[in-house]
């Protein structure tokens, strides 16, 4: 890059720097790979090294009625929340983007509020009002506006970042044709944005799925998510189920990692 | 307050009322002003009533308020120890975080390999699986029966398993990891933002790469280290799961406490006065840390 040959020194150092920044490569990926490995182990306990490959755990976990209830839980609680906050993050990123004036930068703070603030600290915040108000944790209620707060952030600052790349003149130029705003919003301005809303949801799904700690508080009595389920489990068992069950949970991510991937490269997501 | 605000929205000048169609578009923001209103800073305010409660048996607070919670939080010697602990355990995951995470986001920025996407998913991967998964994930690795105890006695480098885990270095490690991304993601995009062409200006003007690095990079990327060491601080404070499955009963975190005296112990008023005692800290300690920080860009400078 700089001149065709470099001294020894400066090769040494490269090569240096280059095995630390591998370490730390490897030190992330670690303990998701383990955990890959030991879902596959044929043996009876999570041992290393892994004794022969089977899929047996994974029929021990189909076959265990409290984890497939949890994951389903999961799944149900975060399309809704991720719907929700899909609809409430697209409107309000067009709000902040196209609309809001003076105001802009406050109520964009105030979108990414619940990414600035611990989310345990918020959970135990609306444990506190739900009961107050007498709403309590009776239902899937509180729970869900729980998920719904923590995700939010994530729709509003993708959807917004795509609005930015657009000046908007295109939606201009077909509501001066005539176009209602609803017809303008759904044939120009939805599809140039639709990388953003995926991402956003996706992310927002994969998110609401592994939250833990605003389940933990706000879950409703008799009601479990998977990685409360996995939590709970994990106290009194120590087998390769938990490691068949986590490989499921790392497996929905990476096929919306894959798909944001596919759709707008990852480069384009946005955390705050 | 929508009244107040629709009533300040819209500008003056009528050039610019036509060039913004959708002046009525309010009820946009409406929902998620609701929801954030009441369902996030009416509850924030809420905690604060709660934490001058009255405990009470048999129910989760009692009629009344007092300031025994704060006394209580602020007098006891094994609360405090907690709290110091929870801020000891922060203070150091920051700087290995910094120390792990500088060199890996410089190279992220700066690479040019058709890999770079995959490595991106690789800094993202801790962040987008679990925490409970990835906490899992260190059990195996450290526990006493563990993969790297496992390696360490095959390989004949000791003879038994070491003690990796129900201890601070296990949840220190742990916490690395979880709070990695949060460090490497700000640094990926303020180094990105520097033109690598002033790099090459300056190396080419004789300045040595320690001189580049100190005197050019780092004081330009400044934003992207406060910015993701505060992140990582704040993080590690409020973290429950990974001291409770690393720490066992050995490494007890304010949040964990906090956790306790609500579901275990049902006294909501001790966890709120507890938590916002440990908010309070949190804040202080990053006002001095932005203060103190703020004096040393300056001096580089």
């Amino acid at each position: 890059m700089r001149t065709k040959r470099k001294p020894l020194a400066t090769r040494v150092a490269d090569a240096m720097g280059l095995a630390y920044v591998g370490a730390v490569y490897v030190f992330l990926l670690l303990p998701i790979a383990v955990i890959v490995l030991m879902s596959l182990n044929a043996g009876e306990f999570l041992t290393f090294p892994p004794q022969g490959i089977s899929l047996r755990w994974f029929g021990a976990l189909f076959a265990n009625e409290a984890f497939m209830r949890a994951i389903g839980t999961s799944l149900q609680v975060a399309a809704i929340a991720t719907v929700c906050s899909t609809v409430i993050g697209v409107a309000g990123a067009l709000y902040v983007v196209r609309h809001a004036t003076r105001l802009r930068e406050g109520l964009r703070m105030m979108l990414m509020l619940p990414l600035m603030l611990p989310e345990i600290l918020t959970a135990i915040a609306l444990l506190f009002f739900l009961y107050a108000s007498g709403v309590g944790t009776r239902t899937m209620f509180g729970l869900l506006v729980g998920h719904v707060l923590v995700t939010l952030p994530y729709v509003f600052t993708n959807v917004a970042s795509s609005l930015y790349n657009q000046d908007g003149s295109l939606e201009q130029a077909a509501r001066s044709l005539g176009a209602s705003p609803w017809r303008a919003f759904v044939r120009v301005t939805l599809p140039l944005i639709k990388p953003g809303i995926i991402t956003g949801a996706l992310f927002a799904f994969v998110i609401s799925f592994d939250l833990f700690n605003m389940s933990l508080l706000l879950k409703g009595i008799g009601m479990t998510t998977l990685p409360l389920q996995l939590f709970d489990y994990l106290r009194w068992d120590f087998d390769p189920t938990a490691a068949a069950v986590s490989t499921v949970s790392i497996v929905v991510t990476l096929v919306a990692v894959v798909w944001v991937d596919r759709t707008v490269g990852l480069r384009s997501l946005r955390f705050g | 307050m929508s009244a107040v605000m629709t009533a300040e929205a819209p500008p003056r000048s009528s050039a610019r009322r036509k060039a913004r169609p959708g002046r009525g578009a309010f009820w946009l923001i409406a929902p998620a002003l609701v929801l954030i209103g009441v369902f996030l800073v009416l509850p924030y305010l809420n905690i604060i009533a709660m934490s001058l409660r009255p405990t009470a048996v048999g129910a989760p607070y009692g009629a009344g308020f007092t300031l025994g919670n704060y006394a209580h939080a602020l007098g006891d010697g094994y609360i405090l120890g907690v709290l110091a602990d929870t801020l000891v355990l922060g203070a150091t995951t920051v700087p290995i975080c910094l120390l792990l995470g500088y060199p890996v986001a410089y190279h992220l920025a700066r690479t040019r390999s058709r890999w770079g996407s995959l490595l991106y998913v690789l800094v993202l991967s801790p962040l987008l699986v679990g925490v409970v998964v990835r906490s899992f994930g260190w059990l195996i690795l450290l526990s006493g029966n563990g993969v790297i105890n496992r390696v360490l006695i095959d390989l004949g480098l000791v003879e038994t398993g070491l003690q990796l885990m129900n201890n601070r270095l296990g949840v220190t490690v742990a916490l690395v990891h979880v709070f990695l991304p949060f460090m490497i993601l700000p640094l990926v995009g303020v180094i990105q933002s520097i033109d690598p062409t002033l790099e090459q200006a300056a190396r080419s003007l004789g300045a040595s790469r320690f001189k580049v690095f100190w005197r050019l990079v780092l004081p330009m990327s400044w934003p992207g280290i406060q910015a993701g060491t505060v992140l990582v601080f704040v993080l590690t404070l409020s973290a429950y799961v990974t001291p409770v499955m690393l720490g066992g009963a050995q490494v007890k975190t304010m949040s964990v406490l906090v956790v306790q005296n609500l579901i275990d112990n049902f006294q909501w008023p001790t966890g709120a006065a507890q938590a916002l005692v440990l908010s309070a800290c949190g804040m202080v300690a990053v006002w001095v840390y932005a203060r103190l920080t703020g004096r040393f860009m300056k001096g580089l400078q």
